[in-house]
């Protein structure tokens, strides 16, 4: 029973370290409709801009996070609108293509800067607290309470901010928020700063749990997919949802399947849900 | 339209330049064209930290002997490849260096799994291909003498891993590792050293890729392992040895050498790699041939993987010499005629074996990673291995046996 337990709240964790970019994943495909290949390089430029920070300026989580995030969405901004706008009129397959491009130039980049050893954050690694025969990090407390506080901001911002009711009126109709005098290109700016912000913020998370590579967007690049996909291409909780149940079912899947299948999970979570449930677990796209 | 027309006196001029053309590389050959070699090393991925000073000591040797006057009267020009330690990545790099470059012998390919796929690509095309991987298969390949490894085999490193462990006391071993080809035979080896002497085993094959291991970790600890190897390479052992940490882990961890390295040791909290074993093959350290390479690349501590492929360069250009003729079935029938011959000379570098070669004398080559005496089937014959211990953010050395 208690490995039962055990292997769910280890997949909380993992879902939470998902979930952060698959909410910049899913706002990026809701407002411009393309899948943006281009987070697994958010990832890893928010890891390393977080890590320099920490490292060379001493930076705790909470400035590096911050950091990450603007340094994240400022390469996103640039890489889609300077690279990939062009292509946009060609259509999502098109664009999304070139993400992968993208992606791959961005990676090279921070491998051109950073080198490719394994890089760890200047931080103290505690023991795991252990309660009724479970054990919990206290790095990973810390990580779902920041991934939680980033989430609800995400939502207040969307709830509540004009930017974000801009977005949500884009997202479900562009048409019309342009007649209503919304820029949807101001909007499709904000939000690739947004949803390259998030995973960058995401990248930080992970790298303060584990260490950081140019390969580690690439590395969670499908189980971030797989979250969005599951949770309804396009919606915010949706993908949230999707996160936690992806990192659940990959850490489940260690009690029956050998442990070098569990990549897989994530593609069999995408192929069933594509094939019993095409619009997701949250059905319409919607912010 | 008479623009295009093609008359007779322009076809004539074009097909005899293009005649020239298709001469001319015949021509440049009699003239002494370069003499080819590729190395395909990690420069990037899992094996990025070794590929680059590979290259670098290959690149010594070459130009070492080309500032020598060259082998056959003719210069030595490396060609360098990255492999990505991916398998996809390496047949690309690999199909560039022979059918583009048509290279008479690739060097250095370091992932098992790259090696595994490249060597078919070289016997087919009859280029020669030495490699420093271990995985066993790799020499059971029908590669018809086209390869040779440095590097000892798993069936015997399993062997060590296993004795290395009951040395320290464990009886119950468990050993993880991702999917690879050496893993099978890396831990059927280390089960018949254990359980020879009464002892049990467990396994544990992960994915590669994933940020955490926590459940993986709780796999581990309800087999209760006394001693725990630690069979992935540089980055997911990292993430591994975190989450072993974080769980109060406190058994006995036993890893490769190529693993947890100095870098994986500085990147990590000093307690989570305290005490973690590991086991290399060693290279010649104090051998004239070692000195020889630490001065002549200024890396005072070459790890073994450099010193194999500098002994590789240096074996294949000998084998040419003697031979007369650069291509890769040459270097095949000549390799164990430079590297090991009865009563030869012997030698530690190739400018050395070069002039031991054109006085007509028989050459014996003992290198910077060891003897370099290859078995019919490319194995090498003997090697001794480093054990080290991780203190207080250092390797050091225990033993080397």
């Amino acid at each position: 029973m208690s490995i039962l337990a055990q292997a769910i709240l280890n997949g909380v964790m993992t879902g939470t370290l998902i979930a952060v970019p698959a909410i910049g994943f899913t706002a990026i495909f809701a407002v411009l409709r393309y899948p943006s290949f281009g987070v697994a390089a958010y990832v890893t430029i928010g890891g390393f801009a977080g890590w320099f920070a920490n490292t060379m300026w001493g930076a705790g989580v909470l400035p590096a996070l911050v950091i990450a995030f603007l340094v994240a969405g400022a390469v996103g901004v640039a890489g889609e609108e300077g690279a990939l706008r062009r292509l946009r009129p060609a259509g999502a397959l098109t664009v999304a293509i070139a993400t992968i491009a993208l992606n791959l130039i961005l990676e090279n980049v921070v491998r051109f800067l950073f080198g490719n050893d394994l890089r760890g954050y200047d931080l103290p690694l505690k023991p795991d607290l252990r309660f009724l025969d479970l054990r919990v990090g206290p790095q990973q407390i810390e990580n779902v309470v920041l991934a939680g506080l980033v989430m609800l901001a995400v939502f207040a911002f969307l709830r509540f901010s004009r930017f974000g009711k801009a977005m949500r009126a884009v997202a479900d109709n562009v048409d019309l928020a342009r007649l209503k005098g919304i820029d949807p290109q101001v909007v499709a700016i904000t939000t690739l700063f947004l949803g390259a912000g998030l995973s960058g913020v995401g990248g930080v998370l992970l790298a303060v749990d584990t260490s950081i590579d140019p390969l580690t967007g690439a590395r969670i690049l499908l189980s971030v997919f797989a979250a969005a996909v599951l949770g309804g291409l396009g919606s915010i909780p949706g993908a949230v949802v999707g996160a936690f149940a992806v990192g659940i079912a990959e850490e489940l899947s260690l009690l029956v399947v050998p442990a070098t299948y569990r990549s897989a999970i994530g593609f069999a979570a995408i192929l069933v849900m594509l094939t019993f449930r095409p619009r997701g677990i949250f059905g319409e796209r919607a912010v | 339209m008479s623009q295009h027309d093609t008359t007779r006196r322009d076809l004539m001029a074009g097909a005899a330049a293009l005649a020239g053309l298709i001469a001319l590389p015949n021509l440049a050959h009699a003239q002494g064209a370069p003499i080819k070699l590729g190395s395909l090393t990690p420069l990037t991925g899992a094996g990025g930290p070794y590929g680059p000073v590979m290259v670098k000591a290959i690149k010594a040797v070459v130009d070492e002997v080309n500032a020598a006057g060259g082998v056959l009267g003719r210069k030595v020009e490396l060609i360098s490849e990255d492999d990505q330690t991916n398998p996809e990545a390496g047949v690309r790099a690999a199909r560039k260096l022979i059918d583009v470059d048509r290279v008479s012998a690739i060097l250095g390919t370091w992932a098992s799994s790259v090696t595994t796929a490249v060597a078919p690509l070289c016997w087919d095309s009859k280029t020669f291909l030495a490699t420093v991987s271990g995985a066993d298969p790799i020499t059971a390949l029908p590669h018809q003498g086209y390869l040779v490894r440095t590097q000892p085999n798993t069936t015997l490193q399993g062997r060590k891993f296993g004795e290395f462990a009951l040395e320290q006391g464990a009886k119950r071993v468990f050993f993880v590792s991702p999917q690879t080809p050496f893993q099978r035979s890396q831990f059927e080896n280390i089960t018949l050293a254990v359980k020879a002497k009464g002892g049990d085993t467990g396994a544990l094959i992960y994915d590669d890729k994933k940020p955490s291991y926590r459940s993986e970790v709780d796999e581990i600890a309800r087999f209760r392992p006394d001693a725990l190897v630690l069979g992935g390479y540089a980055p997911d052992t990292t993430v591994l040895l975190r989450d072993l940490y974080r769980a109060g882990f406190t058994a006995k961890k036993i890893a490769f050498g190529y693993s947890v390295n100095q870098k994986l040791v500085e990147s990590l909290p000093a307690d989570v790699v305290e005490g973690v074993f590991t086991i290399s093959p060693s290279s010649a350290e104090g051998s004239k041939a070692y000195e020889r390479l630490v001065k002549l690349i200024g890396v005072s501590n070459p790890d073994p993987y450099t010193t194999q492929v500098y002994d590789q360069v240096n074996l294949v250009l000998m084998a040419i010499a003697l031979a007369g003729d650069a291509s890769g079935t040459a270097i095949k029938d000549n390799i164990r005629k430079v590297s090991q011959a009865p009563g030869g000379v012997k030698v530690d570098n190739a400018l050395d074996g070069l002039k031991a070669i054109a006085a007509r004398q028989p050459v014996d080559y003992d290198g910077a990673s060891g003897p370099c005496d290859f078995l019919e089937t490319g194995d090498i014959a003997d090697c001794r291995f480093r054990y080290e211990q991780v203190r207080a953010g250092k390797i050091n050395l225990i033993k080397i046996a």
